[in-house]
């Protein structure tokens, strides 16, 4: 086994989170797309740990764990906060930012 | 004994210091007779060491006397010079020019008494100016120098045309008077540079030593000597650029007896006198030089039949007059052309001088509000009579000699019809002169007020360019005949019987009302409703202004307006649109801004393949 | 096939089906669910890399942690609309396009590249290396990480605060 079946994978969890994180309508939808690519970066880091015999990948990867369970209870807080205030989650009528 | 380069010095430097005074030292400029006096005592010094160097000049050495000083270096040796140029040309002219600037000044000092203090001293700065100006184009040693000086000369005639500038007619007429003459002088300017293209030289002496050698490089002369008299066409009032002149005489009519009679107008004379040496290599220019002159003395003259202004009588006149030097000139007949100069700067002068006295006492210019006012100012009366006698070519006066000499100049130069038109205009000027003299000093009439002769400090003057007028035709009266007066014998009496036949004329029509001038009005009414249209070349000059420049005003506009003004409008109406398309990539979803991230991150990774 | 490769595959296979019915599934809740799936599939993967204390903390944290308050929010969120959260994707061609390019950009930089075909021994204690580093060498990211938590708590109690 190589490292490069690793990568791949990665590869194809990351693009398959992004994918997520393009078309979900849905707030938490687009969280859930984001842990995906996270996740994907969590198992480069651990296998490429793995192959270079560094710790330093895993010590980032509890790094990434860590700040993505922020992370998620940040942007949950937010979700819920707007649906207070707009009574939706739907991304397409978050568009304050409008130009 | 000191020399004269030093003396032509002294009299350059003294009203440039009053000057320089005047216009630094505010208080003194403030305090107005102050300041005036000032400025006389530096232009007497000026008229002391001008008849100094008169007297001594002949006798001090060589016939010309040059200092020199080097100026704009250039690579090769210095690009023009500056310095002083005497010779008896220069020092006559120099003494008529100090003279003349003496007793006007002095004449100003009266004449201008109800003049603010400010007022007062601004005007004796310009003058102080005037007079440093029109000596160092005198003393000028090289063409550059001169057109300096001769830019100078008339920026002091548009400030002292516009010294009442806040009357809407001398501002306008300032105006008017700089721009006819700049016309003439981007002639000059070119015709100097185009000389200096040819010959390598501004300088007179260089110049007059290769036209000398027949060393001047005859190639395109024609046109450089034709571009140097328009400089003298524009200065010197000139057909077809005569026009500024009647109109300058909105200035303060000392003002008008000093640079619009004696000594400015007098330039574009003195110009050609100067550089005739050069002219002598361009016959076919001096011709047309003669005609111009001779065609101007008539068209003038005719002009100066109709008008009612006293001041532009006097100024028309003095547009004739110049024509008869100029025509001289043409013919050859430089000697007689100087020498008039010379005699009109005296008698014009005292003519304008004469009619600031009686405008300043009646308070008008219109000869039809003055009349029989021999009898309440009879000084005035006897010297603007002298005046007249002199312009018109009385014998023993001293215009009689000078427009002898020119009429038999321009005989021998073998200029026929330029002769006939001047023995024309001489029969013209006697009877315009003495219509003057009859309607303002002695026909029925009335005057308002209760008109004196004027005080010392005006009747000094007076009497001093009287004294001269009538001394210097006496002078040639005893001492005979003159210098150039070697004509046919027939000149002189033609010429005293057309000018008395003018006066005769005169009286017949004005003080005897013998002849109806409305008759004779009517029967050359084309004639007469031109000349009181001034033969519509001022309107011929307001039309080409409008057409040409309010027509070049208007497609500049046009360009301006649509072509500039369109671009700049389509540039910013594109950076709007675009502004307004781009602004719609701002769609205000996250996920979109999400694909640009992806797009950088495709560009990374591509971008990574090459590294 | 070894058994290491064996069950990679097999792992793998769990974790892009998974995680396509993450992006894919129009239920919000069964998305959820099936997050779960793949983040066990990856502590799985951490296994056969032989990091278990990191599979460990990925089945703690995100499968206990982030799922339960995942499913927390869409309980709350679903208790104030009053009805079902569906989901659907919108762009999907577009969205598509752009991942698989990416996708593609990825692999062909990662085929390029020279890897290690074989892992080199294994060391002894991974748990105890990560620790050792944790305090020595990261140990400043590591206070920093403290700090963000803290911010974190106070920002999802900023937020979820009621209005007074």
């Amino acid at each position: 086994m190589g490292l490069q079946p690793y990568l791949i994978l990665a590869a194809v969890l990351f693009c398959i989170g992004l994918f997520g994180v393009l078309t979900r309508r849905n707030a938490i939808g687009i969280l859930l797309g984001i842990e995906l690519m996270l996740n994907a970066v969590n198992v480069n880091l651990v296998a490429i740990a793995r192959y270079a015999a560094d710790p330093a990948g895993l010590v980032f990867t509890l790094f990434t764990i860590s700040i993505t369970v922020a992370e998620v209870a940040v942007g949950l807080a937010i979700v819920i906060l707007i649906f207070r205030v707009r009574r939706t989650v739907e991304a397409d009528h978050l568009n304050l930012l409008k130009g | 004994m000191i020399d004269a380069g030093t003396l032509a010095l002294a009299a350059l430097g003294l009203p440039f210091g009053a000057f320089v005074l005047l216009a630094v030292v505010a208080p003194l400029r403030r305090a107005g007779r102050a300041a005036g006096a000032l400025s006389v005592a530096a232009v007497g010094g000026s008229l002391l060491a001008a008849l100094i160097l008169w007297r001594t000049f002949p006798e001090a050495g060589a016939d010309t006397v040059e200092l020199a000083w080097s100026w704009l270096p250039a690579e090769g040796g210095a690009l023009a010079t500056v310095g002083v140029l005497v010779d008896s040309v220069a020092a006559v002219m120099l003494v008529l020019v100090a003279l003349v600037s003496f007793l006007v000044q002095l004449y100003s000092l009266g004449y201008l008494e109800d003049e603010t203090a400010p007022a007062l001293g601004r005007y004796f700065a310009y003058h102080s100016l005037f007079a440093f100006s029109m000596i160092g184009l005198v003393l000028a040693s090289n063409f550059l120098q001169m057109f300096i000086f001769w830019e100078l000369v008339g920026l002091c005639s548009y400030l002292l045309i516009g010294f009442w500038y806040a009357k809407p007619e001398a501002a306008r007429a300032a105006v008017k008077a700089f721009w006819v003459t700049k016309a003439g002088d981007l002639g000059f300017i070119l015709g100097i540079v185009l000389l200096w293209a040819q010959a390598g030289t501004f300088g007179f002496s260089e110049l007059f030593k290769m036209a000398d050698d027949k060393t001047l490089p005859l190639g395109g002369l024609s046109l450089i000597m034709f571009l140097i008299y328009l400089g003298a066409v524009g200065k010197s009032a000139q057909f077809p650029l005569h026009v500024w002149l009647p109109d300058a005489m909105e200035g303060p009519t000392p003002v008008s007896a000093l640079i619009h009679a004696a000594t400015m107008v007098a330039a574009g004379v003195y110009l050609v006198t100067r550089a005739y040496p050069l002219f002598l290599q361009t016959p076919d220019v001096l011709v047309l030089i003669g005609w111009v002159g001779a065609f101007s003395a008539l068209l003038a003259a005719t002009l100066g039949l109709v008008q009612a202004d006293i001041k532009r009588v006097l100024a028309y006149s003095t547009v004739s007059q110049l024509g008869y030097m100029m025509a001289a000139l043409g013919a050859g007949a430089v000697g007689a052309g100087f020498f008039h100069l010379l005699t009109h700067g005296l008698f014009k002068a005292l003519l304008f001088l004469g009619a600031g006295a009686v405008i300043h006492a009646v308070g008008t210019n219109d000869i039809w509000k003055m009349g029989r006012l021999f009898g309440a100012m009879p000084q005035t009366g006897i010297v603007f009579l002298v005046g007249t006698l002199a312009l018109a070519g009385i014998w023993p006066f001293a215009g009689f000699f000078s427009k002898d000499a020119i009429l038999a100049g321009v005989w021998e130069g073998g200029l026929t019809v330029p002769f006939l038109m001047l023995a024309l205009t001489v029969f013209l000027t006697a009877f315009y002169m003495f219509r003057v003299v009859f309607v303002v000093f002695f026909a029925t009439g009335h005057a308002e007020g209760h008109p004196h002769d004027p005080p010392l400090v005006m009747g000094g003057p007076l009497w001093t360019l009287a004294g001269l007028t009538a001394g210097v035709g006496i002078l040639f009266a005893v001492g005979g005949g003159g210098e150039e007066a070697h004509g046919p014998s027939w000149i002189s009496p033609l010429s005293l019987g057309l000018a008395l036949a003018g006066i005769a004329f005169a009286w017949l029509t004005y003080q005897r009302r013998a002849v109806s001038a409305e008759m004779l009005a009517r029967r050359v009414r084309p004639l007469y409703v031109a000349a009181l249209r001034k033969f519509w070349l001022d309107d011929l000059y307001g039309g080409i202004y409008r057409g040409v420049i309010l027509g070049l005003s208007w497609v500049v506009g046009w360009v301006d307006r649509y072509l500039v003004d369109g671009l700049v409008n389509l540039a910013s109406a594109w950076t709007m649109r675009g502004g307004d398309r781009l602004r719609r990539i701002q769609t205000g979803r996250a996920q979109d801004y999400l694909y640009g991230v992806a797009f950088g991150l495709l560009l990374v990774i591509v971008w990574s393949y090459w590294h | 096939m070894s058994l290491e490769a064996a069950a990679f595959w097999g792992l793998a296979l769990v974790l892009l089906a998974s995680g396509l019915a993450v992006v894919l599934s129009k239920n919000l809740f069964h998305s959820v669910l099936y997050l779960a799936l793949a983040l066990v599939a990856t502590a799985g993967l951490f296994l056969l890399l032989q990091a278990e204390f990191l599979a460990a903390v990925q089945i703690l944290l995100y499968a206990g942690g982030v799922i339960t308050i995942v499913v927390f929010a869409i309980v709350v969120t679903e208790r104030l609309v009053g009805e079902r959260l569906v989901q659907t994707n919108r762009g999907i061609v577009n969205g598509g396009l752009v991942s698989l390019a990416v996708l593609i950009a990825i692999i062909i930089f990662v085929t390029r590249a020279t890897l290690p075909q074989t892992p080199p021994p294994p060391p002894a204690d991974l748990t105890q290396a990560i620790g050792r580093d944790l305090l020595t060498r990261f140990v400043l990211p590591f206070e920093l990480l403290a700090v963000l938590f803290l911010a974190a708590l106070l920002g999802a109690l900023f937020f979820a605060r009621k209005e007074e």
